[in-house]
């Protein structure tokens, strides 16, 4: 799991071209694969903005995209990062340059070949400008010296961890440069129709209800994918999945389809399955910011006083039926490379929350209230309300009113990230074992985006913080760079401007007849080359 | 004597007595709801998911979080009542403005209101009330709004068609010759003439009222500050395979105080229409 492990991998050229993945096999597959049939998918969440989003877009256009494109690397269960469209990179002795391999015989879905060149333009006009814009900050550029050579280079040296993470992106994807140049990618039409390298090929997206994708048969990988169709349906909420399930119109399911109570029937019934694998690099937390533009957060003491008044148990255990456990700090539990448990706590603490909102200058006033904010409890998840109404009672408890409101996907994105309409809000963030940028960027003054979800909305950003960030961009060396993120993590925890208040269990349903599922570490972002229907 | 007349008209239809007594009831439980209940009903309780008459404590059970499902529909009666017949006065008095104004000047005034009226009349209800309420924001004073918004259409065309009556009598045109005014003749002497279907109609725009509330809450648009019947009914609704009462509680309060306000807006056509007097 150490780049040196990763190095001698592909080094020894152990990934023959058909093989990719298999070792990698969960424990469901079983007897040969059977060809043919049309697999209906759906995740715990709504329809995308659109079926690609240059810049991400969150989890549901990665969902939709994933099965589509592909990326230059694959992180498997185990760790090891692996080629998908690239077959090996290798750092130079410096660290600031990369020579990636790309592999050969790779074809779009119009039937153009996968060059250098898309892997070029790729790089220099998505992920520089949107997927991975806040990751490439010392991307120098990129340079083809043949049509299966990329070399990347950087004005300063690149950790392997973060450059192999980089290629596994999630929506650091290989687009098509035909499709793409000279026009605005975040507009392109292609957006919603993609063209890409990956097992599935886009047919029709028929809104509020599903995409169809159907197989690639020019599929690089040989004899993949076994399935002829794959929907990804849409319900919109948890009890139409749970029936759907159960009238087998829905196979699979990823990201808690279900509520919880229905995982369990479901699983009873013995025609289904659920597992937590397939999370491990995409970690869900819901997460509580407080946006710093507001005064009354300029002192730490009344941010830390918002999460001690919060019983993340009683979410835990009432919202997500003990699917989810107490979040610590920003990097999260499951991270092997990178977690501390050694941060500073905010555990719940109601009386500890009032003496700090005193200290900090905020008495109660005749009413009771020491001030009021307006909670925001994004929409996109059903929980979030009802965490929302479990926060607004645990700050009015210790005299803080709340005004809560629970706006739609949409109305949440814009209201949180382009408005920064909220003095608290309810979030969600997924986050890769890599901590920069994805958790980094929360944290950053370079993270505050007006206008890009997911990124720093609270505002927050010291000088200190931005300087440790930077340092561990640059560390070489494994062991010191672990050190500087557990610095990191005690920082943001005692900063308390947005940490998670769980780490959620995400749970995928499947079909007992779903064959080789849950197999990736980001199951959800997976292309899902691989997936089989038994009879 | 007239309005005793008036009640026993009213009277005589059972089914309206029956709706109005009801919603005394209902109406005297949500104004007594903080003796009852003094806590934020919002707050959680108890353990979440019990079922009626398993604990004591909680008459109707708990919701998915533990809150009390007595204290919210109780507390819930004042949301939805209120909101009822708030959205049914701001319905009332724009359907009443409008329509009078068209009916009286008539001409192209008459074109321009009755041409607006249309075109609220082509938009779903319900899409519609949903637009204004994601564009204002969830609060309960929008809500009212955007119900209002939606439903004076029909009371502008009664209001209207009554005037369109009424202009041309002679008691107006013995007030017009008189030299009244316009507004006068409109509020002070057509309009009391033309008042009771309106009321009919108000009263059941009060029940459609609660019906798009618990519509709207029930999408997960409602005002989460404040509980409603039409939330609690949404609330559940992820349960409903396991916890089915806490849908189906709520459910019956809406169905029955709907019920009863068309009742009773049945009632007062019989009381108020003159061609029903001697049945």
């Amino acid at each position: 799991m150490t780049n040196k492990v990763s190095r001698r991998v592909f080094g020894a050229g152990a990934l023959a071209t058909g093989l990719i993945g298999t070792s990698s096999l969960p424990s469901f597959a079983q007897g040969d694969p059977k060809r043919g049939g049309t697999l209906v998918a759906t995740w715990g969440g709504g329809e995308p903005q659109a079926c690609y989003v240059p810049a991400g877009g969150g989890s549901s256009p990665t969902f939709s995209s994933s099965k589509l494109f592909e990326r230059l690397g694959n992180r498997r269960m185990d760790g090891v990062f692996e080629g998908e469209l690239a077959e090996s990179w290798k750092p130079a002795a410096d660290f600031q340059s990369y020579t990636v391999k790309l592999r050969k015989g790779v074809k779009f879905h119009d039937g153009k070949d996968m060059t250098s060149a898309d892997v070029v333009f790729s790089i220099d006009e998505i992920w520089k400008k949107y997927a991975a814009a806040s990751a490439l900050t010392d991307y120098v550029g990129v340079e083809a010296p043949d049509a299966e050579t990329v070399v990347v280079k950087f004005s300063k040296p690149v950790p392997e961890f973060f450059f192999s993470s980089l290629l596994c992106g999630s929506v650091n994807y290989i687009v098509p440069k035909h499709v793409y140049a000279g026009s605005d990618p975040i507009t392109n039409p292609a957006n919603n129709a993609p063209i890409a390298t990956g097992p599935w090929k886009f047919k029709e997206w028929v809104r509020g209800s599903h995409f169809e994708y159907v197989k690639n048969e020019a599929y690089w990988r040989p004899g993949f994918p076994y399935m002829d169709r794959l929907i990804i349906r849409y319900v919109r909420d948890p009890a139409g999945r749970a029936a759907a399930m159960e009238a087998g119109e829905i196979q699979i399911g990823v990201f808690n389809p279900v509520a919880p109570p229905d995982i369990k029937r479901l699983v009873a019934t013995g025609k289904f399955v659920a597992t937590p694998k397939g999370y491990e690099e995409g970690v869900w937390s819901t997460s509580f910011e407080v946006n710093m533009r507001n005064p009354i957060f300029a002192k730490r003491e009344v941010r830390q006083a918002m999460f001690h008044a919060i019983d993340r148990s009683m979410i835990a255990k009432t919202v997500y039926y003990g699917y989810a456990r107490p979040g610590t700090g920003p990097v999260f539990s499951p991270n092997k490379e990178f977690f501390t448990p050694d941060t500073y706590k905010t555990v719940y603490d109601p009386k500890k929350a009032a003496a700090l909102l005193d200290a900090a200058g905020y008495p109660k006033k005749g009413d009771g209230k020491r001030f009021t904010l307006n909670l925001l409890a994004a929409g996109w998840f059903t929980e979030n309300g009802k965490i929302g109404a479990i926060v607004k009672q645990g700050l009015e408890d210790v005299g803080v009113g709340i005004n809560l409101t629970v706006p739609d996907r949409p109305t949440s994105i814009k209201r949180i990230y382009s408005d920064y309409d909220f003095d608290v809000a309810i979030s969600n963030q997924a986050n890769p074992s890599e901590p920069v940028p994805s958790t980094t960027q929360y944290y950053t003054s370079d993270g505050i985006k007006k206008g890009v979800p997911f990124r720093n909305a609270s505002g927050f950003h010291t000088p200190e913080v931005d300087a440790l960030v930077e340092k561990i961009k640059v560390e070489t060396d494994p062991a010191k760079r672990k050190a500087m993120v557990v610095e990191f993590q005690k920082i943001t925890t005692l900063e308390a401007s947005n940490l998670p208040l769980l780490e959620l269990e995400s749970i995928t349903v499947a079909s007992v007849k779903v064959q080789n599922h849950s197999n990736d570490p980001n199951y959800l972002a997976a292309s899902w080359y691989d997936i089989w229907l038994a009879s | 004597m007239q309005r005793f007349a008036f009640l026993g008209r009213f009277a005589r239809n059972r089914g309206a007595l029956v709706g109005a007594v009801v919603i005394l009831v209902v109406a005297f439980v949500a104004v007594t709801a903080p003796f009852f209940f003094p806590r934020d009903p919002l707050r959680i309780v108890g353990q979440p998911e019990l079922w009626p008459g398993e604990d004591p404590d909680f008459l109707l059970g708990t919701d998915s979080l533990g809150r009390d499902i007595l204290a919210m529909i109780v507390h819930g009666a004042r949301a939805t009542l209120l909101i009822g017949l708030f959205a049914s006065a701001v319905a009332t008095l724009i359907g009443v403005t409008i329509g009078a104004i068209a009916g009286y000047f008539g001409g192209w005034t008459d074109e321009i209101a009755m041409r607006s009226a249309e075109l609220f009349q082509t938009i779903p209800n319900l899409i519609f009330v949903l637009t204004i309420v994601v564009i204002l924001g969830s609060t309960l004073t929008n809500i009212v709004i955007a119900i209002g918004i939606v439903s004076w259409t029909p009371i502008a065309r009664m209001t209207r068609a009554e005037f369109l009556s009424l202009r041309d009598r002679e008691f107006v045109q013995a007030c017009r010759s008189m030299g009244m005014g316009n507004a006068g003749i409109i509020v002070g002497e057509i309009l009391p003439n033309a008042l009771p279907p309106v009321i009919v109609l108000s009263s059941l725009v009060v029940a459609g009222a609660i019906l798009f509330e618990s519509a709207v809450s029930f999408l997960g648009l409602g005002d989460p500050n404040v509980a409603s019947w039409g939330r609690l009914v949404g609330d559940g609704r992820q349960l409903i395979r396991s916890s089915w009462y806490i849908c189906a509680i709520p459910g019956v309060a809406i169905m029955i105080t709907v019920l009863c306000l068309n009742l009773i807006g049945d009632g007062l056509n019989d009381a108020l229409n003159p061609k029903l007097r001697d049945r």
